[in-house]
């Protein structure tokens, strides 16, 4: 790629970064009709973009999928024929009955939903089998795990609370308290940390985020 | 004495048979307590004018999502006998299909007995993709954002869709999918709509801090319990109760194998030191 062509590359999704940012920030300290309208245009064009990112996601997993069974590079060629045939036929049947027919969601439910409940379903097998095995107080780590796990499972389980009347409480204090620090830590990192991301995108320090480094 | 380690085998024997079989063909009818927010929940929608406008939706995936149903379902059936209009909002792809269920299985439409007409009583529109941008879009600019329904059919052909307009005709936004933080930053946070999340008991303690942010304006219940106190004042037995004997059960198992793998440990590590 040019230099130029990078040069000008860069700089457009600066300023459309720039624009977009700055009128999302104006609808916070101006209450004006007008800037409301541009930050409006600005989120419809977001939403139509990301539309259409869906449908060139479409496109692309499909060629390569059809890429990879023409070529059987490898052993997921047989999925991917069989992911792309499900791809085709869902396609079909949604623009056949619409997406909220009862067919549509007989078949939805009858499939896709009921084999990811199945494997979510399982997650309580390996829980407990994990638990079998590693919830053992072998040392002061181990012991502050398996208590730590026991005490929710005992403060959440409802025969107990309604067997005691205050572990409810107990469980709501532990929710609310200990928990709330530490998810008001994550919370404000990772806000701090979109904040100083965004403002080393604009500045440009963050090259990758524009693909910079390609025309180098 | 040596106590042998248990196979995995006979962990998923037993979570199968207490857990899943028994209570499914046998129902135990466990007795659970009622916590005070979904009280709450249950009182603001009874207070809730009629003929207002909530907005049901969200993004997330079905199969998370259905825990969510269990206290969504009694409420849709609460909002129908007070003839409130419900506007279904779908954030991502899966969430259109959650929020058909969720219309279908409250058997509010005509259809099914109800009294609920589609377009008169609640709309269904369509995805909207690039959330959390499009949910800013829909509150500022609910008619530019969406024109029409998931049918196509344009929001100005349908009694409801007239009166939609922007955030200040909703009264109340109930979120029955995961993502609940993006509905209680712009929805609640930025324009005082109360909201309520049937939450999935993984979500409940993550985002149970913004109940704390946002007192009497932001309520969550916790997982299948939460949907089955829902239906305990709704007075119906569905998805909560249904799994309120599995849960009661797992948190019985959970607790033997805890103790049974430490006591294990114990033995086999004296039979050990023994050999020393």
């Amino acid at each position: 790629m040019s230099a130029t062509l990078t040069y000008v590359r860069i700089n457009l999704t600066r300023i459309l970064l720039i624009v977009s940012a700055a009128s999302a920030l104006a609808t916070w300290y101006f209450v004006s009709p007008e800037v409301d309208a541009i930050f409006n245009e600005i989120n419809i064009w977001n939403i139509n973009i990301t539309t259409f990112t869906l449908f060139s996601g479409l496109i692309t997993i499909s060629l390569r999928y059809i890429r990879g069974i023409q070529q059987r590079s490898s052993d997921v060629w047989p999925f991917q024929a069989y992911a792309l045939i499900l791809i085709v036929a869902w396609v079909i049947l949604g623009q056949s009955f619409g997406m909220y027919s009862d067919t549509y969601q007989t078949a939805f439910l009858s499939t896709k939903i009921t084999l990811h409940i199945a494997i979510l379903g399982q997650l309580i097998y390996f829980y407990v089998s994990g638990a079998y095995r590693t919830f053992r107080v072998k040392t002061l780590r181990t012991a502050a795990l398996a208590l730590s796990a026991v005490l929710i499972i005992i403060c959440n389980a409802p025969w107990i609370q309604n067997t005691f009347s205050g572990v409810g409480e107990i469980s709501y204090w532990l929710l609310n308290n200990p928990l709330t620090g530490g998810s008001r830590a994550v919370v404000i990192t990772g806000a701090i940390g979109a904040i100083v991301l965004g403002l080393r995108t604009l500045l440009g320090l963050e090259k990758g985020a524009m693909r910079v480094t390609e025309g180098e | 004495m040596k106590i042998p380690e248990l196979k995995s085998q006979y962990v998923w024997a037993t979570i199968m048979i207490l857990c899943y079989i028994l209570p499914g063909f046998v129902p135990l009818g466990t007795p659970f307590p009622m916590s005070t927010t979904t009280m709450k929940i249950y009182n603001m929608i009874q207070a809730l004018p009629d003929d207002s406008i909530v907005v049901i939706g969200g993004s997330g995936v079905f199969a998370f999502d259905l825990e969510s149903s269990a206290g969504t379902i009694p409420a849709i059936k609460i909002m129908a006998q007070k003839h409130i209009k419900i506007v279904n909002l779908p954030l991502a792809t899966e969430a259109v299909q959650l929020e058909k269920y969720l219309i279908d299985a409250s058997r509010i439409e005509k259809k099914y007995g109800g009294t609920y007409e589609y377009g008169v009583d609640w709309i269904q529109l369509p995805y909207l993709a690039g959330a959390p941008g499009a949910l800013v879009s829909f509150l500022n600019d609910i008619k530019r954002t969406c024109p029409t329904d998931v049918y196509g059919t344009p929001l100005d052909q349908m009694p409801l869709g007239q009166r939609l307009k922007d955030y200040k005709d909703i009264v109340l936004w109930i979120c029955p999918h995961w993502d609940f933080v993006t509905i209680i930053q712009y929805v609640t946070g930025e324009r005082k709509i109360p909201s309520v999340s049937f939450a999935q008991s993984a979500a409940y303690s993550t985002y149970s801090p913004y109940m704390m942010t946002y007192p009497d304006k932001v309520f969550m219940t916790n997982g299948f319990l939460g949907g089955a106190q829902m239906e305990y004042l709704v007075g119906m037995k569905g998805l909560g109760h249904a799994v309120i004997d599995g849960n009661q059960v797992f948190s019985a198992v959970f607790l033997i194998f805890v103790v049974l793998g430490n006591v294990t440990w114990l033995a086999n590590k004296e039979k050990k030191e023994d050999k020393k």
